[in-house]
């Protein structure tokens, strides 16, 4: 039986897919061997992440001195970084859980390849909080663990120790969240595997067997995560935000930064998606899957973000003004115009000026276009949080230590090796598990596969007209 | 079960073995342990596998090879107990000595504090006279010196600069067979106040009847000396009485930075400027004419701008608005308009004026010596009483050296600790061409220089520290110098070796320590001879040393002036007519080039340029009215970047390539400075590449006087410095010029500012951050002041948070520390600075450290320019920790490694840190430190430190000699740690446990902060806020104090007195 299709909807699944070919085509990717491209794009994750470790060990080795960041800019690309990847973070959980809960049918193709980079992007931006710290072999102390110092508990004030909690409470739930929904597909991949293989796959997918009550009980645990979910994609990044808010700083200390945050954190979480579906949908030829439909309504979405974000930048600029106060109009001021003018000008041209593109249809579901897009929004974002905590930091109260900022080879390596990091991650994904929900994507086959999904009004129409 | 335990019994029962004993300790008393049984039992020993020797095996291996693994490479730390404490040592507890500083230019009275032996820092002694408890930043840092590992070791012979160490019966032997009663030797010194260094000299000169001193100053007052020569009849300085004046002209006397005697003057000068309420405020005014921005100009009411050689002409054009009947060289308009307007205040001050002149032209000395004269200013302002001692080289001394060595006619030369005639005159080639004729040289210094790489014998005298010696730094008024410390090396002091080698009956060389029976000896025959306060020499000699300064009557009585100012009027110097003129300065810091190895000055900034590590060429700033300020040729536009041009810089046939250029407000358009002392050749690793030798470009007038300037060529941009060392690029509060197009005054730091890339300056003159005003309007700067803390209070009353109730159950019980920070009184000196990175053990960085802005003073000095753009006013502002009680640092470290003590300081716990630098970046003040690399070498991983300056192996401060100056009392921080100003806790609480050993209350002022201490002019106030009678909360009540971003709610404990300069605004 054909489901209630709003005659408007686009076909999720092209291809006149079968069950049988759904499987085929996505396990397949972890039984062939690598593709060329594949091979080429993890060798060169390999050197980035290769690039990481050479720059973390020489900042442990030698001091956070072999970044260029003083005494009046204490945080610079670290930080910058941290908060980059954290809200990349965002749109798996987002896609995953909120979706799923307005039962968005389209999030079926993209969200397990989400999920996967909201956890690698959360174990990038994780590295940074630590190798920023001065002595990094004392950072347990940020755990508030029974001691026999006094006890001596950590400051519960401290905006940086909600981060410790927000950050790591995310991280747990999107890793279960995300493997989870990858039990029915390890099932799947152990039934055509054999050997050590189907061994590995068979512990890995817990025994699953496709009962019914297996099946139910996963329908229920999908819901229960993503209702504890939901309340987290708003949580984290507003923590985050609070690094700023809540300091003394003008152009730190202000009310708007915790929904701007969040804004621009799934902004950069589905750019990020985009730039990851549309390479995948590419070298591993999912076509079908990950369509042009899936891409439109991300953009859609970019677009939305993009506009709150760029409402947001705006609205600090008048609040400035309206304000009265000299500090923070000057904070501003110096933002645009100041010495970092054109890191301002990088975020507003990224961010806000570009993605109005998107108004166009044609636009949207422009794959090269998209893929130029995503990218920007992403060297937007980046410029945005280097805007707020470098230009920032460089111009507050005391003109007398006001200075300048600009990143040494080990953060420029640090960042690029985080990339390394993320890639080389998400490359080993795609060869172990299928970068598409299968269950999921079978579950809306009859409801969003182009052979079950009417082309033409009058399609519609007959169908109506047959039921009657 | 009988005898089961060996024989030994316990009781009767035990020992007859009846057996209802041996059941009741079977079961009841001794359980019966199964593993007795079964080592008893072979076959299960058998059966188990590993055997006791398997066991021992293991045990002895692990324990082998942990201890291998971890004993690698332990230091060995070495503490040895005193065998026979000796008597005024009590470890943990200091002891303070009287003694004495003299560098040769700088002059102070001080107490050296030691621990455990060791002197580890200088404060102020209060009894002097002179100095009256004040220090100069050089004083301060002179304990470093002491530890300096480029130290000679010992007496031997000299080679490419290097000293062969050999033994002082060598040298001895030696340079006795080379002299003879008829040879010429020349002892080579500065300016000497020693009164027995002078005896020893005298002693040795009459074993060798031919030998002569010469006294020579690379700084001088030459021209002075020879002035008042003529005109009164002694080769003297006289006493200056800043604190009399009541108008004070300089011309180009950098009287409370370098010149003469500063920490006297400086004392003297603020009692006169400081301002505690705004009713009834009076103060001095104070003209400063000159070429570059001095610190003495910097604190003037009212600059007049002239080119360097147009002192004569702004002289001559004073003496004659002032009647003096003489006509001099032209002056440019402006400066003359004011100089005449000078005249008449001058003239309305009569008895109560005083014009000083740091000009080495005779002439012009001549000149203002007879404007003091006709101004009544002897007898009142200035004194022959008490004349000062601390000048009394010519220049006329070394050139005839020069002249005498290069015709062959002198046999020896003695060169004196401190003196450098190879590099600190402007012939100074000629030096060394004559040296080499002269066949026997013996260097005195302690430390190698380029004089010493000259001589032959090496002859090194102690440091002071280490020495004997006494000072006459005014006529009548005496000094001690007293040991803190066993010499370090093979050292002996330099008046010994004289005496020694003169066979001088006077020294009792079977004594322990001569030189030490010398000086009292000197000071029984002249100073106990000359007072009547104590009746024997012992009472007197141990008040004298205890106090470390006596006083005899009034001495040196009173001089007529018998000068004439149209014949002083002739030969004063005339103005070059250059497009551009260099003007040389010596900074308050490395002097003339003496305390250059020494890293605590070296690493202080300039007060004005705010540079280190070297001088710069501060450059002129203009404005044409356009969006953008322009400095000489368009150079250092990306100054805010820390990028600085290089530019080649030629005078007097001598080019200095590759200068840094550093934009200098407050020069006239044809006016470059420089700083004097710097470029060292032969120097301690410390010292190395710093800056540019610049006494190559002076030249000599005709009466063979050292000119400090020259006419320039400054090159096009030859480069750019990439690692440009100043620690403040912001330079202005709002500058303000007349807007060519409107006519209107505009603020010229808002509008050179409001285009992309330069940054926004509006916000900056509103800022609560300095409150400055003039004289006349100080009522007004009083009310704007009283309206903004009101305002700020209401702010801060609309917190949430229960800050009274803190108040009220926390601070104000038991003490709340506070400090005063009076902007008046503090003029920059930078001494404070010093003290604080002695007294907390503060690391030294380096010049490419502190280019990346990572230097560690917990105190610096904020130096802001106002008012008029082309001629602006200074303020000067200490910075640092303000202690705030709602502090933002503490909030927002993760692990409370920040923290508030009851007694409000804002705390630092170093072993919590685990670096995040949130509490910097949140500190609104930045006044917050981290330690970005292992600066201390107290890391956790070896082969890891920074170096300073380029040394190899073990890096500055990490070697055993240097760390001996660390102050024990303070941690020293490890790398990836945050630190900060303490309040000097550490002297807080010594100060707590005494008064509590004593069961009484702490006094007012018992605890003084290093800072506080060190400053000469009493800017600094440290006390107990909850004591209404403190002299910190007398300070505090006036009505010119603010709190900087008092509106922020910091509740900061630092309050600050607002500047008020006496600025005429017709004198400009």
């Amino acid at each position: 039986m054909s489901a209630t299709v709003s005659p408007i909807r686009e076909p999720l699944i092209r291809g006149s897919k079968t069950y049988h070919q759904i499987t085929e085509d996505l396990v397949s990717p972890t039984e062939r061997t690598p593709s060329t491209a594949w091979v080429i794009a993890f060798i060169l994750s390999v050197i980035g992440l290769a690039t990481y470790a050479i720059c973390l060990v020489w900042t442990v080795w030698q001091g956070i001195g072999t970044w260029n960041l003083n005494r009046t800019i204490g945080w610079g690309y670290d930080i910058t970084n941290f908060v980059w990847w954290v809200g990349i973070g965002h749109a798996g959980t987002l896609i995953s859980a909120i979706l799923l809960i307005f039962r968005q049918k389209w999030r079926t193709g993209v969200n397990r390849a989400a999920e996967a980079m909201t956890i690698f992007a959360v174990v990038c931006a994780g590295q940074f909080p630590l190798i920023h710290m001065g002595r990094l072999w004392l950072g347990f102390f940020i755990f508030p663990y029974p001691n026999t110092r006094g006890p001596l508990w950590v400051n519960f004030n401290s905006p940086l120790l909600w981060d410790v909690f927000a950050i790591s409470t995310y991280f747990t739930v999107s890793l279960l969240f995300w493997y989870m929904g990858l039990v029915p597909d390890f099932a799947t991949v152990r039934d055509r595997a054999t050997g050590l293989r189907r061994n590995i796959y068979n512990f890995l997918a817990f025994g699953w067997t496709g009962s019914a009550k297996h099946w139910q009980r996963w329908e229920a645990m999908a819901l229960i995560l993503a209702g504890l979910a939901t309340p987290l994609v708003l949580s984290v990044h507003t923590i985050v935000s609070f690094d700023f808010a809540t300091s003394i700083i003008p152009g730190w200390h202000t009310t708007i930064f915790p929904p701007y945050f969040v804004a621009g954190a799934v902004f950069s979480g589905f750019a990020m998606v985009q730039t990851l579906m549309i390479m995948t949908r590419k070298i591993l030829n999912l076509k079908d899957y990950i369509t042009l439909e899936h891409i439109e309504s991300m953009n859609k979405v970019i677009l939305l973000t993009g506009t709150i974000v760029g409402v947001a930048y705006l609205t600090e600029l008048f609040i400035a003004w309206y304000s009265g106060y000299i500090y923070e109009q000057f904070a501003f001021y110096n933002r645009v115009f100041g010495p970092y003018w054109w890191s301002y000008f990088g975020m507003m041209s990224c961010n806000v000026l570009s993605p109005q593109i998107f108004w166009s249809k044609n636009m949207r579901r422009n794959i090269f276009v998209t893929f130029v897009m995503s990218v920007f929004v992403n060297i937007g974002m980046w410029f945005e949080r280097y805007v707020i905590i470098a230009s920032t930091l460089a111009r507050d109260y005391l003109p007398s230590s006001w200075s300048y900022y600009w990143p040494s080879w080990v953060e420029i390596g640090l960042f690029v090796g985080t990339l390394g990091l993320f890639f080389t991650l998400y490359l080993l994904f795609v060869r172990v598990a299928p970068v598409v929900a299968i269950a999921e994507v079978k579950s809306i086959l009859k409801s969003s596969g182009d052979q079950y999904t009417p082309k033409t009004r009058e399609q519609v129409t007959g169908q109506k007209q047959q039921a009657h | 079960m009988d005898n089961q335990n060996n024989g030994v019994w316990g009781s009767e029962a035990e020992l007859t073995g009846d057996e209802r004993f041996d059941k009741i300790v079977a079961s009841e008393e001794f359980v019966s342990l199964p593993i007795v049984d079964q080592l008893g039992n072979d076959e299960v020993v058998e059966e188990t596998q590993a055997s006791r020797r398997d066991f021992l095996k293991y045990v002895g291996f692990g324990l082998g090879a942990a201890t291998i693994a971890a004993s690698c490479d332990t230091p060995v730390k070495r503490a040895i107990p005193y065998v026979v404490k000796p008597d005024s040592i009590v470890p943990g507890v200091a002891s303070y000595y009287a003694s004495s500083f003299f560098d040769g230019s700088d002059y102070c009275a001080v107490l050296v504090k030691t621990r455990e032996g060791r002197p580890i820092k200088i404060e102020g002694n209060s009894f002097s006279s002179v100095t009256k408890g004040g220090t100069s930043a050089r004083a301060q840092a002179s304990v470093l010196s002491l530890y300096d590992t480029s130290r000679i070791q010992g007496p031997g012979t000299i080679a490419d600069g290097k000293v062969t160490v050999t033994n002082w019966a060598d040298v001895d032997k030696a340079v006795g067979a080379k002299l003879n009663a008829g040879s010429n030797i020349r002892i080579v010194t500065n300016t000497n106040i020693s009164p027995s260094t002078k005896r020893a000299m005298a002693d040795f000169s009459a074993k060798y009847p031919n030998a002569k001193v010469v006294t020579y100053d690379p700084v001088s007052s030459s021209a002075l000396l020879q002035a008042n020569a003529s005109d009164f009849g002694r080769q003297a300085v006289p006493s200056y009485h800043f604190d009399k004046a009541d108008v004070i002209v300089s011309f180009g006397a950098d009287f409370l930075g370098t010149w003469i005697s500063p920490v006297e003057f400086t004392k003297d000068y603020s009692t006169n400027r400081v301002i505690k309420n705004a009713k009834n405020a009076k103060m001095s005014h104070h003209v400063q004419v000159e070429g570059h921005m001095s610190l003495t100009g910097s604190n003037a009411d009212n600059r007049i701008l002239i080119q360097p050689s147009e002192m004569g002409a702004a002289i001559t054009a004073l003496a004659s608005a002032l009647g003096l009947g003489v006509s001099g060289p032209a002056l440019n308009a402006k400066a003359k308009t004011a100089i005449t307007k000078t005249a008449a205040k001058l003239k309305a001050a009569r008895g109560k004026a005083l014009v000083v002149s740091g000009s080495n032209n005779v002439g012009e000395q001549m000149l203002v010596n007879a404007i003091n004269n006709m101004l009544g200013s002897y007898g009142s302002t200035i004194t022959w009483d008490r004349a000062s001692n601390q000048r009394q080289g010519l220049d006329s001394n070394i050139q005839g050296l020069i002249r005498d060595m290069n015709s062959g006619s002198v046999d020896a030369v003695f060169i004196m600790d401190g003196a450098n005639p190879a590099f600190d005159i402007p012939n100074a080639d000629k030096f060394a061409t004559g040296m080499a004729k002269v066949k026997t040289s013996v260097f005195f210094g302690g430390t190698m220089n380029e004089t010493g790489a000259l001589c032959q014998m090496a002859a090194p005298t102690n440091h002071y520290l280490e020495s004997w010696g006494d000072l006459e730094p005014k006529q009548g008024v005496f000094s001690l110098v007293q040991p803190t410390i066993q010499p370090l090396f093979k050292t002996r002091q330099a008046e010994e070796t004289l005496l020694r080698w003169a066979g001088s009956a006077n020294l009792n060389t079977a004594s322990e320590q001569p030189y030490f029976e010398y000086v009292k000896q000197t000071w029984k025959n002249t100073v106990f001879a000359g007072q009547s306060k104590f009746a024997t020499f012992n009472m007197f000699w141990d008040s004298a040393l205890h106090d470390g300064v006596f006083e005899t009557g009034a001495a040196g009585g009173a001089a007529v002036y018998n000068g004439n100012a149209s014949a002083a009027a002739a030969t004063v110097s005339k103005p070059s007519g250059a497009a551009l003129e260099v003007s040389f300065f010596e900074t308050v810091n490395v002097g003339t080039g003496q305390h250059l190895n020494n890293p605590w000055l070296t690493e202080m900034p300039d007060p004005v340029a705010r540079t280190v590590w070297g001088n710069f060429i501060g450059i002129p700033v203009s404005w044409d009215g356009s969006n953008k300020m322009q400095a000489l040729n368009g150079l250092n536009p990306d100054e805010v970047y820390g990028y600085a041009d290089l530019v080649n810089v030629e005078a007097n046939g001598q080019t200095a390539e590759g200068v840094s250029c550093v934009r200098q407000f407050g020069l006239p358009q044809n006016v470059v400075s420089m700083a004097l002392g710097y470029g060292r050749t032969v120097i301690g690793q410390a010292g190395k590449n710093t800056g540019w030798n610049v006494y190559p470009m002076m030249s000599l007038d005709a009466n063979g006087n050292t000119q400090y300037y020259a006419a320039a060529n400054v090159s096009e941009k030859m480069g750019m410095d990439k690692t440009f060392p100043a620690v403040q690029y912001h330079h202005t509060m709002g500058v303000k010029a007349e807007d060519p197009n409107s006519g209107e005054t505009i603020n010229v730091g808002e509008k050179t500012s409001m285009t992309v890339g330069s940054g926004y300056q509006g916000g900056i003159v509103d800022r609560s951050i300095i409150f400055q005003a003039n004289l006349s309007e100080v009522g007004d700067l009083a009310h704007k002041i009283g309206e903004f803390r009101k305002e700020a209070n209401h702010l801060n009353d609309q917190t949430l948070y229960p800050f009274e109730e803190y108040s009220e159950k926390i601070y104000s019980q038991g003490h709340h520390w506070g400090m005063h920070v009076d902007l008046n009184a503090c003029t920059g000196c930078g001494a404070c600075q010093v003290a604080c990175v002695a007294e907390n053990n503060v690391p030294m960085v380096g010049r490419d450290e502190v280019a990346r802005h990572h230097e560690m003073t917990w105190l610096r000095i904020d130096r802001y320019y106002y008012g008029d753009f082309e001629n602006p006013n200074v303020v000067y502002q200490p910075m640092m920790c303000q202690h705030c009680d709602n502090a933002p640092c503490e909030n927002v470290c993760p692990v409370a490694a920040t923290n508030h003590s009851s007694e409000g300081l804002n705390q630092m716990t170093y072993n919590r840190c685990i670096g995040t630098r949130y509490c910097a970046n949140n500190c609104p003040y930045k006044v917050r430190r981290f330690n970005w690399l292992d600066y201390t070498t107290a890391d956790l991983f070896p082969a890891n430190e920074a170096d300073m300056n380029g040394e190899e192996g073990v890096p500055y401060g990490a070697d055993n000699l240097t760390r001996m100056v660390l102050n024990p009392d303070v941690t020293v921080r490890s790398r990836g740690v945050i630190e900060k100003c303490s309040f000097c806790v550490q002297r807080i609480q010594e100060g707590k446990l005494t008064a509590k050993r004593e069961q009484r209350g702490l006094r007012d002022g018992e605890v003084k902060t290093a800072c506080q201490t060190a400053c000469p002019t009493g800017a600094i106030t440290f006390g107990d806020m909850n004591n209404k009678k403190s002299a910190l909360m007398q300070n505090v009540d006036g009505d010119l104090n603010y709190r900087v971003l008092e509106e922020i709610n910091t509740q900061s404990s630092v309050y600050y007195s607002a500047k008020v300069v006496n600025r005429d605004a017709d004198l400009t």
